[in-house]
């Protein structure tokens, strides 16, 4: 709450404040709380410092031994250039609004869904990448390793709903084709839905699936099809699309 | 002109003066133009042959000389030779302390001859871009050479010795003291205007000792509700003060309004003119626009109510554009004919069986409203599914409206909201008042529920392909209960919160703030999905459009924006306030837009052209809050003065004054039928007006409409309908439910 300032005697105040209470009341200011003469002073006295710092750097520059009003009123120029900007004139605002204004409105198409910017200008992306933690695919073919490359994107990309299959194409396509997976089929079976971190639990599914079939022909290509009932659901998902080509852009192991 | 030469009684002049007629032509702001050539005799002995250089005009002239004297300081005495000779000027038109002590010498009336001696150091200092005043000034003139071509070109001239400006505003004083008293009131609006300029001209001419005197003598006799200005300008005492203010550097350039009859007119010209020291005359010239009307003089009270704006009181052509104020025909939707409209059809005196055809708003006849805008003179988004539904909940409940009067007053809910330690910077409801949205200043959004029906997330992708979609209910399941919750909190923003706004179908959310960023959230994942940048300063408020997709927002930049939701540049730009834009509201049928700015003024823009249709002066103080009449004729503003004005959007007029609040008037909103409008201020109450009888009492004949003259009531105390005080907490939000039950909130402020 606002509370009005009580003037002391002047021996508790120092001098400063004094001039600061005068300054507030000649701007009409009655009603304010009394850390405000205290915040008011320590700008002035950065401000103040500021411009002289700057205004010191000025003289030396020009090889004077004294600081004088040009180099103050350089500095206080630069700085309200810098850090107190204000907004442009008026005249440059009324040309770029006519300019603006010539272009007639766009026509609204008709169902369109939300109607958003392009993705490059809205905050929908996901802003963070978690680093995969797979052995190379080459090291280690057991038919668990597999199955946790599919399993194991999942969990380090929680916000997607995917079954990882795009990072497992990074992989993939990095490592090239692996070898030990060639002329091979694998068995696999997925594990149960309590040994998986996936944020989304998606247990109505994996009781339905318990064998994954992993077609080596199919690997080292850009998908890898695990045909499963998750997969065929997952891919219907919007944001899949989308991960495909983050995963071009950051493609970086 | 000729009046100019006409006062100088000097012999020596007159024959050159004769000459002068020739440079008549060049219009009013070449008073001093003039002069420049009849200065040169001024300065008595050589310079007789003052060969006029006739094809040379006066603004070449000073650009000239400028120049030379550019050309003399960094000694490039050739050069100067050249040019004189080429452009036929007379050996010592440079030369200051020869026409300076020539100028002095030339005796006559004080005035007249300081105006002399001025002139032509007045070309130098124009020249030299200092000081002119008296004898020792122009020596100084030589030595603090500053050459700029600049300040000959700039928009403020040493219109003379600024030692005298206490003198020519006095003897005006007196002039207008002694006038008829029904110009007096009319010629008295001249004073502030002419205050400013004459103050801002010494500013900038850097006399900073003359300005303060001048300052103090004469800003006491300003009116009072220009004291806030006269507060900023006692602070401004260097031109280095003036730089970073742009709402002072756009009234310096911008022409101050005054609205005068013909009779008070000729009168303040021919005192003006007649006398000898013609500065004021100037002065007004270059930065006054009289708007000349004939008939009888205003009133004093005529007058304070239309003035208070920091640029005048708007021009007639100004509110002369046709503006179509009329509201969109309603689609036609039929109403399902189940039971539960068995109330509705019943009530429009209708068979059960038979369709209605539209909503109650008014859009009976099927002909075209010739006040209001085509279907398609602004695209417009198409109705979904989702919003055809929105739409028959709408009229549903409308047929459940109470009728509010002055004998049928509503009911008041208010929402407080506890432990926000004045953090609570904006609020808004939705439409169907289900949701509350509070911004703060610690730069969070958070939305409540008012209903017992809790907020939840959508679903992940994940889990809705699992949902069965053909179900019936799809819109429950498509919500995760884990998330449901009382309120959510949404964090996006590095700066308080100034505005906020639902969307009308409920899905987005937008908020604007002091980092110059406009976020658009989604109500269903509860994230922000864009953040739309352009203005680069605070801004704050935004509104969406009453049929979504388009919104509006204005700052600190003295720029309003309309955005629509898919594009990230601004579609249009309404520039024209002197200062920040501290209110943007949508007109019913979203083809205008109304804004309230720091300038005391309020002006309305057309979507499609970007123009300013509409400016309203008559507010004392930056305004807070608007809200338009739900038929769109009528717009209501309150401001820091705590009266709340109503303004015709047709005619361009002001129509009524509130006046009972006692502090700023932070919200304002008319009940769904546009018989009361409600109030919320910062003295803790909500007052209830009755508008329907204020407009029912507006008579608007030509005469009104023509020259803008208004006759206000002064029918405040009727017009009160009642006053509600809360405890300690100020009301900043406003809104009528469906139903007409006003719902209000604000921060507790212990």
């Amino acid at each position: 709450a606002a509370r009005e300032v009580k003037m002391s005697a002047p021996k508790t105040i120092p001098k400063d404040a004094q001039v600061m209470i005068q300054i507030l009341k000649d701007m009409g200011i009655t009603e304010y709380e009394p850390r405000v003469i205290n915040q008011m002073l320590e700008f002035t006295y950065r401000y103040v410092t500021t411009i002289i710092e700057d205004a010191k750097t000025y003289a030396s520059h020009a090889n004077k031994s004294n600081v004088d009003a040009d180099d103050i009123r350089l500095a206080i120029q630069c700085r309200m250039d810098q850090s107190f900007t204000s907004p442009p004139p008026r005249d440059f605002l009324l040309e770029v609004a006519r300019q603006k204004n010539q272009t007639p409105l766009p026509l609204i198409k008709p169902y369109t869904g939300p109607r958003l910017p392009p993705d490059r200008y809205c905050l929908t992306a996901p802003n963070y990448r978690l680093k995969s933690i797979q052995k190379k695919v080459s090291s280690s073919a057991n038919r668990i390793s597999v199955p946790r490359l599919s399993v194991g994107a999942v969990t380090s990309r929680p916000t997607t709903p995917t079954l990882g299959t795009p990072s497992v194409q990074s992989v993939t396509t990095k490592v090239g084709t692996p070898v030990s997976l060639t002329g091979q089929r694998f068995t696999v079976q997925i594990p149960p839905p309590s040994q998986t971190t996936t944020t989304k639990p998606t247990t109505p599914s994996t009781p339905a699936v318990s064998n994954v079939l992993i077609n080596p022909s199919l690997i080292g290509s850009k998908n890898i099809l695990i045909t499963t009932n998750m997969v065929s659901q997952n891919s219907g998902g919007e944001s899949l699309k989308r991960k495909h080509e983050d995963d071009d852009d950051y493609d970086a192991l | 002109m000729a009046a100019v030469q006409g006062g100088m009684s000097d012999a020596d002049i007159e024959t050159d003066i004769k000459t002068e007629p020739s440079t008549d032509g060049f219009g009013n702001n070449n008073a001093n133009d003039g002069r420049v050539l009849s200065a040169s005799p001024g300065s008595g002995s050589s310079t007789g042959s003052n060969k006029q250089t006739a094809a040379v005009t006066p603004e070449d002239q000073q650009t000239l000389l400028a120049v030379l004297q550019f050309l003399k300081k960094n000694k490039l005495i050739e050069s100067v030779e050249i040019l004189r000779r080429e452009a036929g000027l007379p050996e010592n038109s440079l030369d200051p302390k020869a026409t300076e002590s020539a100028g002095a010498g030339s005796g006559g009336a004080a005035g007249i001859v300081d105006l002399e001696g001025g002139d032509v150091s007045s070309l130098l200092s124009r020249v030299t871009g200092s000081s002119s005043a008296g004898a020792q000034a122009p020596t100084k003139a030589v030595a603090e050479d500053q050459p700029d071509v600049r300040v000959v070109l700039s928009a403020y001239s040493q219109q003379g010795d600024p030692t005298l400006y206490e003198v020519y505003y006095s003897d005006l004083k007196k002039f207008i003291e002694t006038v008829l008293d029904c110009h007096r009131a009319e010629l008295s609006q001249v004073f502030y205007p002419l205050f400013v300029h004459m103050y801002l001209e010494l500013v900038y001419n850097n006399h900073e000792s003359e300005a303060k005197a001048f300052f103090e003598k004469f800003s006491g006799d300003q009116e009072c509700y220009y004291e806030e200005d006269l507060r900023v300008l006692s602070g401004l005492t260097k031109k280095e003060h003036m730089r970073g203010n742009e709402t002072l550097l756009d009234f310096r350039t911008s022409k101050f309004v005054l609205r005068i009859s013909r009779d008070s007119y000729q009168l303040l010209k021919r005192h003006l003119q007649e006398r000898q020291n013609n500065q004021i005359w100037n002065i007004i010239q270059e930065h006054l626009y009289i708007d000349i009307f004939d008939g009888m003089p205003r009133s004093k009270s005529q007058i304070d109510a239309m003035s208070g704006s920091l640029a005048g009181e708007a021009k007639r052509e100004a509110n002369k554009t046709k503006v179509y104020y009329g509201l969109l025909k309603e689609p036609e939707i039929e109403l399902p004919l189940d039971d539960e409209d068995e109330e509705a059809e019943n009530e429009e005196g209708k068979p059960k069986k038979k369709k209605p055809k539209k909503d109650s708003m008014g859009s009976k006849s099927k002909k075209q409203d010739p006040n209001a805008p085509s279907q398609n003179r602004i695209p417009l988004p198409e109705l979904k599914d989702s919003d055809k539904l929105d739409k028959i909940m709408y009229m549903k409940e409308a047929t459940k409206r109470i009728r509010l009067g002055s004998d049928n007053l509503p009911s008041v809910c208010f929402y407080t909201f506890l432990n926000a330690y004045q953090g609570l910077t904006a609020v808004d409801f939705t439409d169907d008042s289900s949701l509350i949205a509070g911004g703060f200043a610690d730069s969070t959004v958070r939305v409540w529920s008012v209903t017992p029906k809790k907020l939840r997330k959508v679903k992940s992708a994940a889990d809705l392909n699992l949902i069965d979609k053909e179900s019936d209910d799809v819109l429950e399941r498509i919500m995760d209960e884990k998330t449901a919750s009382e309120s959510k909190i949404m964090y996006g923003h590095s700066g308080p919160v100034y505005g906020i706004s639902f969307s009308p179908d409920r899905n987005y959310l937008l908020s604007s703030s002091e980092d110059g960023t406009v976020r658009l959230w989604s109500l269903l994942t509860f994230t922000c999905l864009v953040a739309y940048k352009g203005h680069n300063y605070p801004v704050w408020d935004t509104q969406f459009s009453p049929y979504g997709y388009y919104f509006v927002s204005g700052g600190h930049d003295r720029v309003a924006r309309l955005w629509a939701t898919d594009h990230y540049q601004p579609l249009r730009i309404f520039s024209g306030h002197l200062a920040d834009i501290t209110c943007t509201r949508f007109h019913p049928n979203s083809n205008y837009v109304a804004t309230g700015s720091s300038d005391r003024t309020i002006r309305v823009w057309d979507v499609l052209s970007g123009n300013c249709v509409r400016i309203f002066t008559g507010h004392k103080g930056p305004i807070h809050s608007l809200a338009f009449s739900p038929n769109g004729k009528f717009l209501a503003s309150g401001a820091t003065d705590g009266r709340v004005l109503l303004w015709d959007i047709g005619h361009g007029l002001m129509m009524g004054e509130l006046k009972g609040h006692t502090d700023t008037i932070y919200s304002l909103r008319f009940s769904r039928d546009g018989e009361i409008l409600a109030s919320g201020s910062m003295d803790n109450t909500v007052r209830l007006w009755d508008v329907m009888k204020a407009f029912d009492d507006l008579e608007t004949d030509d005469f009104t409409a023509a020259t803008g003259h208004i006759h206000l009531q002064d029918n405040s105390q009727e017009l009160l309908l009642g006053t509600y005080t809360t405890k300690s907490t100020p009301v900043i939000h406003l809104h009528f439910t469906r139903r007409n039950l006003l719902l209000a909130a604000g921060a507790f402020n212990p």
